[in-house]
């Protein structure tokens, strides 16, 4: 009878073992599952944190809408294949550290969207944002950078990737001063770079005579674009120094920073003049303040 | 003999079908349904791009507006017939772009674009329609449905010409009621004094749909410029067509002469046709019973 019971015992004890050991496995094996997915749904690179704000949000549909819009409406005899401009210019800095960009990344995109550019139609600028694309957009025979298809999709927008994935970070962007070889930056430096080569006959440039240092050998102007005109192409520079249209009137063609800049021209044999406030740049300035007396016009009708 | 037959049989055979192939090119491209452009190439990558860009970077308050969602409204017109579509079948799409106006910045106009453009500075001086998202999207491209199918018609569309209900021009229709009723203070007209039919067009859209929406107990003053070739009035705007002509005598700067103009011409002041403003006046006082 004892006999009996113990092993009545013994088989219960087994069970029990046996489903214990079962729920333990199972158990186990349910909090493995759900360590490898919940591990799963985190993305598999850590983003990089930054200073600067994010990729501008759209950017494909903003950039490929404007290249369509360029190709139709501001060059329509320019044919280029927009897709495939969208999808070499995200691969120059896609899954790359925003750190490390260089010139060959964005040579494709340069390669693919390049535009002929005519002579005597440059128009570099330098500190002049705002009133040199005014002129542009109003005048319409010359060209700044960012007339051009590669300048046209790109300006104002912000982009950097992030190492090991493959999405365009919309968080953050690195600032200059985090890094110098973010991709906006040399972005603009390649693009700017194959402007200035291009250029031939006769160069414009704005320059902002109402700043302390109207040209700067650190600006994009001074550091890419003048090194890179070519001689053989180009004959002529002719600067207009703009003032703020209130201010005081002053001669900045014979200002230090100015012949600086005279003198690294003709060192490079190409021909330089300079006129203070030109008068077609001025009229812009004058349509928003009609008021200032630089602005009043000799009338001769009654 | 029967060999040359066979030759002949075989030119014959060759000439009858090089001419249906000519014929089947012929009317398939030659002769065109509608008298307008067709449906603009990239349409949907065009209209996303610019509604995108408005709500990103040119007005980012609208940051929450859903351009899909837009698009698809727009392209709703697709459901009808190329010479049936009405004013109101924009309505959704109208309801889901529409944004307030800022004070005072209205601009109307007729035929001068590209002055209201220059002028306006992309919304940062004026905001003519085109730098309102619904103005935006639609400015300067084409679109309408194929007569026999549902897809866009790239080969040409109608316009006035050949029916009313096109899809372009009830687009304006419906988007240029909804500027006027949404503008409030100064209302600013721009007109063209040498438009050899008249500076205001008296079946032009700001007659027809403009003057009609607007908001009396919102609007507080219009401000009319009639603008003529490089002699114009008003100075700012005259300053930007001094651009095509700096040598012109009226552009020639003398900071020693006295400005002898009003730099906001009133409804009755300067120099222009009397019976021009007076019914344009009337126009207005009448529509909205000022």
């Amino acid at each position: 009878m004892v006999r009996e019971s113990s092993l009545h015992w013994g088989q219960k004890c087994r069970c029990l073992l046996l489903g214990l050991t079962v729920i333990l496995i199972l158990g186990a094996v349910v909090v493995f599952a759900a360590v490898i997915f919940a591990r799963r749904r985190d993305p598999p690179a850590e983003l990089l944190q930054w200073k600067g704000r994010g990729s501008t949000d759209n950017l494909k549909e903003i950039m490929l809408g404007r290249c369509f819009t360029y190709i139709r409406t501001v060059n329509p005899e320019l044919r280029k294949d927009c897709l495939k401009i969208w999808e070499t210019f995200k691969n120059a800095f896609i899954s790359k550290n925003p750190c490390n960009i260089t010139e060959q990344d964005y040579q494709p995109l340069m390669e693919l969207a390049a535009q002929p550019i005519l002579c005597n139609k440059t128009l570099l600028w330098s500190k002049t944002n705002e009133l040199v694309h005014k002129y542009t957009k109003v005048q319409g025979n010359l060209l700044t950078m960012e007339d051009t298809l590669l300048g046209y999709m790109a300006d104002g927008l912000t982009w950097c990737g992030n190492p090991s994935s493959s999405e365009i970070n919309y968080q953050s962007c690195p600032e200059w001063h985090e890094c110098a070889n973010n991709p906006n930056l040399i972005y603009w430096k390649t693009a700017s770079r194959a402007f200035a080569e291009a250029a031939c006959g006769v160069v414009h440039v704005m320059l902002n005579g109402s700043i302390n240092q109207p040209f700067g050998n650190s600006s994009i102007f001074g550091s890419v674009e003048v090194p890179h005109l070519n001689p053989k192409k180009v004959h002529l520079m002719k600067i207009w120094v703009m003032h703020n249209i209130g201010g005081q009137p002053s001669d900045s063609c014979s200002s230090s920073s100015i012949k600086e800049l005279k003198s690294i021209i003709e060192g490079r044999n190409i021909t330089f003049s300079c006129e203070d406030d030109h008068r077609a740049a001025q009229l812009i300035q004058c349509v928003g303040n009609p008021e200032e007396p630089a602005c009043r016009v000799c009338r001769t009708e009654s | 003999m029967e060999s040359s037959n066979l030759v002949l049989q075989g030119l014959m055979l060759f000439l009858l079908l090089f001419l249906m192939g000519q014929a089947n090119v012929y009317t398939r491209a030659g002769k065109k349904r509608w008298s307008g452009e067709g449906t603009s190439p990239h349409l949907e990558s065009i209209f996303l791009g610019r509604c995108n860009e408005y709500i990103s970077v040119v007005n980012p308050e609208l940051s929450e507006k859903n351009c899909s969602a837009i698009w698809e409204a727009f392209e709703s017109v697709l459901h009808k017939d190329p010479c049936s579509v009405l004013p109101s079948d924009y309505d959704l799409f109208i309801n889901l772009s529409r944004h307030s106006i800022p004070r005072d910045k209205s601009l109307f106009w007729e035929n001068n674009y590209y002055l209201v453009i220059a002028y306006a500075d992309n919304a940062r001086r004026l905001m003519p329609i085109t730098d309102v998202l619904y103005g935006r999207v639609g400015d300067v491209i084409n679109w309408c449905r194929q007569e026999n199918g549902s897809d866009f018609d790239y080969h040409s569309c109608p316009t006035v010409e050949d029916c009313e209900n096109n899809a372009v021009d009830s687009f304006w229709k419906r988007a240029s009621s909804q500027y006027a009723h949404d503008s409030s203070g100064v209302i600013h007209v721009m007109l063209n004094g040498s438009e050899p039919s008249g500076a205001y067009p008296v079946e032009g859209f700001f007659a027809g749909y403009e003057i009609p929406n607007f908001q009396k107990d919102k609007v507080t003053q219009f401000e009319i410029w009639v603008m003529h070739e490089i002699g114009g009035p008003y100075l700012p705007v005259k300053l930007l067509k001094c651009l095509d002509y700096p040598a012109h005598a009226d552009c020639i700067f003398n900071s020693a002469a006295e400005s002898t103009q009003q730099r906001f011409p009133s409804l009755f002041g300067g120099k222009w046709d009397p019976s021009l403003m007076f019914f344009l006046f009337l126009t207005l006082a009448s529509e909205i019973q000022l």
